[in-house]
């Protein structure tokens, strides 16, 4: 009797823990809105990998991390996660994900971590801890039959051209000529019309600190020259309001042809290219991808894109690093994750762009640059990107003057300098 | 030792009121009391395992001498939380009056007004906020369409990005959305006044605005009191129709103490700032609550007692 309930207990025993082996539940949280298609590649996954099931979680991106520093604070949160490049160092930071070099002892990329662009944006204290995913700028957009209709037959090269042009399509045809999200996304077109005529939000400053690296009447200039689209009623009032350029009502111009122009990401464009293939089968796209505006210097965007971390209070390290090496495979771009573009050099190299995309490929090959100071002078890209945008938006809005706007700026940033 | 009755029933309350008492802790007190440790920190969501080191009253009067406060504090105050609950309490008794009004007996109305004003209050505060912002919309939205083909205006207006109508249009989604609560409590009370009452006011030549002066009103003083006692708590802390309208926008225009909260903590991630404004408006409500039963909710209960 005692040599059967041992022998029961035992199996059950070891049953139990075979099936804690094989059977590993991971979380990946996703925040990109192809849910669809990485559930069809985590299915891949799960069939490749007998034992692990991946739960897809999906979170706003305006909001994954908080969440996230929140749930892995107290000892919770997925186990692999997807962040934006800019925020590896802060995870870091707070201790809440795995270094490279410690997940890498159980595996290694097959061309090896430096094939990564954008390596420095995941580096804190000597060491790596993230995997660039995906990379992505952005570039300009323009609805080619809107700007024949006006008689413009070249595509604008600097800010003056474009709202030259913006006055131009606005008197030829009523329409809008460039139009782009002024709430909170206002941070990059603001940057990039900063950075092409050589200033910052933020700089080194030459004795190994950091500053602003704008006055505030450069940046009231800057404010200015957007609030003259909204001021001269080239741009609806409405994109005060707007947030995002994929927010359908500035998508619906460009699709409806009401609008010529528009700066975005390159998973915008490529959605906005299927929306109109959808709506218009068989139909030319009347769409080309330009170079951002340049100013008194070469046209800059950011080298921005997304992160894979692996929560540091995972239970499965190792099967959160399988995942992590499926999702940075080459078919996982080729056949799910199609709208972006991977963070490899050798994947990079072998895309083949349409030729609506070619100034995406040129703007990414040779006009990008990263946030470098921004994120290295600690002040937190997060609480740059808040305060300019608000402070963007009390110029706007007539709030404010741009240039009380600008003070206000540059004294917050000072103090986060400080800080 | 042999209690008293009086001694046996304090003990039998208390042991009935411990549970209660014990959740108050847990979940109430707690958290306050750890929220107002937090506040004098420099604690960020960054450093949420190691701690934040403590910098006595800092925080506080950074908040209160910043730049900002005034806007902050007088769009709370004024805007989001007096303009709005004048408006739902005036609005509220308007419509109790009506579905209370022999007017919708006569023509056999009273049940479907009733459940027609119940439909605002059944939306959920985020589909309200979405559908409005839809109804705003410059390019799409009714409220513009019905405007310009009425000839009232003559370009779309982007009443959530325009200094000047921004704030009328979030009112409006709270007062739509509050109101019929308001007009519903004030209908239960309405049907309490004894007819007798307004019959005898009839008699003695009281004329109709009399008679709701001098007869309806005082009925109605202790719930309309309550009422906004409540609106008011539950306005001054209300985050979700400023920030899902306008995100405290355009600019910071409509920043109010509970987005400011939000956009400290979780943009900012300056935990122990925000805290500081949280314990803020903590103190300001209770402060407010505690003169406003000074002054209407304990003569009412002195009057019901004596």
């Amino acid at each position: 009797m005692h040599l059967k309930t041992y022998l029961a207990t035992a199996a059950v025993a070891a049953l139990s823990a075979g099936m804690a082996l094989a059977d590993a539940q991971i979380t990946f949280r996703f925040n990109d809105s192809e849910r669809e298609e990485m559930r069809a590649a985590l299915d891949e996954f799960e069939a490749a990998n007998p034992g692990i099931t991946v739960e897809l979680q999906t979170i706003a991106w305006k909001d994954s991390r908080d969440q996230f520093l929140r749930e892995a604070a107290v000892g919770q949160g997925p186990d692999v996660v997807h962040i934006a490049f800019v925020w590896t160092q802060e995870m870091a930071e707070a201790g809440i994900v795995k270094s490279i070099e410690e997940m890498t002892q159980y595996g290694e990329f097959p061309n090896g971590f430096d094939d990564f662009i954008a390596t420095d944006l995941t580096m804190y204290d000597g060491k790596a801890w993230g995997v660039p995913w995906s990379a992505d700028t952005w570039a300009m957009v323009y609805r080619t039959d809107v700007l024949a209709e006006a008689g413009i037959d070249e595509l604008p090269q600097t800010w003056d051209d474009l709202l030259a042009d913006s006055r131009k399509i606005k008197e030829a045809t009523g329409k809008t000529g460039f139009s782009f999200a002024a709430a909170n996304q206002v941070w990059f077109p603001l940057n990039y019309y900063l950075w092409s005529n050589g200033q910052a939000i933020v700089s080194e400053d030459g004795a190994g600190g950091y500053q602003v690296g704008a006055s505030a009447e450069e940046l009231a200039a800057a404010m200015d020259y957007f609030k003259t689209y909204v001021d001269e009623g080239l741009a609806p009032r409405s994109i005060l309001a707007i947030d995002v350029p994929h927010d359908p009502a500035l998508l619906q111009g460009l699709l409806d042809g009401s609008q010529a122009m528009a700066l975005m990401p390159t998973n915008t464009y490529r959605q906005l290219l299927s929306a109109y293939e959808e709506a218009n089968p068989g139909a030319d796209v009347p769409f080309a991808s330009g170079v951002m505006m340049g100013g008194s210097e070469e046209p800059k965007t950011h080298l921005g894109g997304r992160t894979l971390v692996v929560n540091a209070n995972t239970e499965h390290p190792e099967e959160s690093w399988k995942l992590v090496q499926f999702l940075t495979d080459a078919g996982l771009f080729e056949k799910h994750y199609t709208n972006q573009f991977p963070a490899q050099k050798t994947l990079l190299g072998q895309i083949e762009y349409r030729p609506e995309e070619l100034g995406f490929s040129e703007q990414l090959a040779n006009n990008t640059r990263t946030w470098g100071a921004y994120a290295d002078s600690g002040a937190g890209v997060g609480q740059l990107w808040n305060l300019t945008s608000r402070a963007v938006g009390t110029a706007m809005s007539g709030q404010a003057s741009s240039l009380d706007a600008a003070n206000e700026l540059v004294g917050e940033v000072d103090r986060l300098l400080e800080n | 030792m042999k209690l008293t009755p009086t001694a046996r029933d304090r003990i039998s309350a208390f042991w009935m009121l411990l549970p209660t008492f014990l959740i108050l802790i847990g979940f109430y007190l707690y958290p306050t009391l750890y929220n107002l440790e937090l506040s004098f920190t420099d604690i960020t969501l960054l450093r949420l395992r190691q701690g934040g080191d403590f910098v006595g009253l800092e925080n506080y009067s950074e908040f209160l001498t910043s730049s900002s406060f005034l806007d902050i504090a007088i769009n709370t105050i004024f805007w989001l939380t007096v303009v709005s609950v004048v408006l739902r309490l005036a609005l509220g008794l308007v419509v109790a009056l009506l579905l209370n009004s022999k007017f919708l007996q006569d023509i056999r109305m009273t049940t479907v007004a009733r459940l027609i004003i119940l439909v605002p209050w059944a939306t959920p505060p985020v589909v309200a906020v979405i559908a409005w912002r839809w109804l705003f919309d410059p390019t799409h939205g009714a409220i513009n369409s019905l405007l310009l083909s009425t000839g009232l205006i003559s370009d779309p207006v982007a009443f959530l990005a325009t200094l000047t109508t921004v704030w009328p249009a979030i009112i409006t989604i709270i007062v739509w959305n509050t109101t019929p609560l308001v007009a519903v409590s004030l209908l239960a009370a309405l049907q309490t006044i004894p007819e007798e009452l307004n019959e005898a006011a009839a008699i003695d030549g009281a004329t109709r605005w009399q008679q709701f002066r001098f007869v309806t009103l005082p009925y109605l003083m202790p719930t309309i009191s309550v009422l906004g006692l409540m609106s008011v708590i539950w306005t001054f802390n209300n985050f979700v129709y400023v920030w899902l309208a306008t995100g405290a926008g355009p600019g910071t225009f409509t920043n109010v103490l509970a987005t400011e909260v939000y956009l400290k903590a979780f943009v900012d991630l300056r935990i122990g700032y925000s805290s500081a404004i949280g314990v803020v408006m903590a103190v300001v409500m209770a402060a407010f609550g505690a003169l406003y039963f000074r002054f209407f909710g304990l003569s009412e209960m002195q009057d019901k007692v004596g």
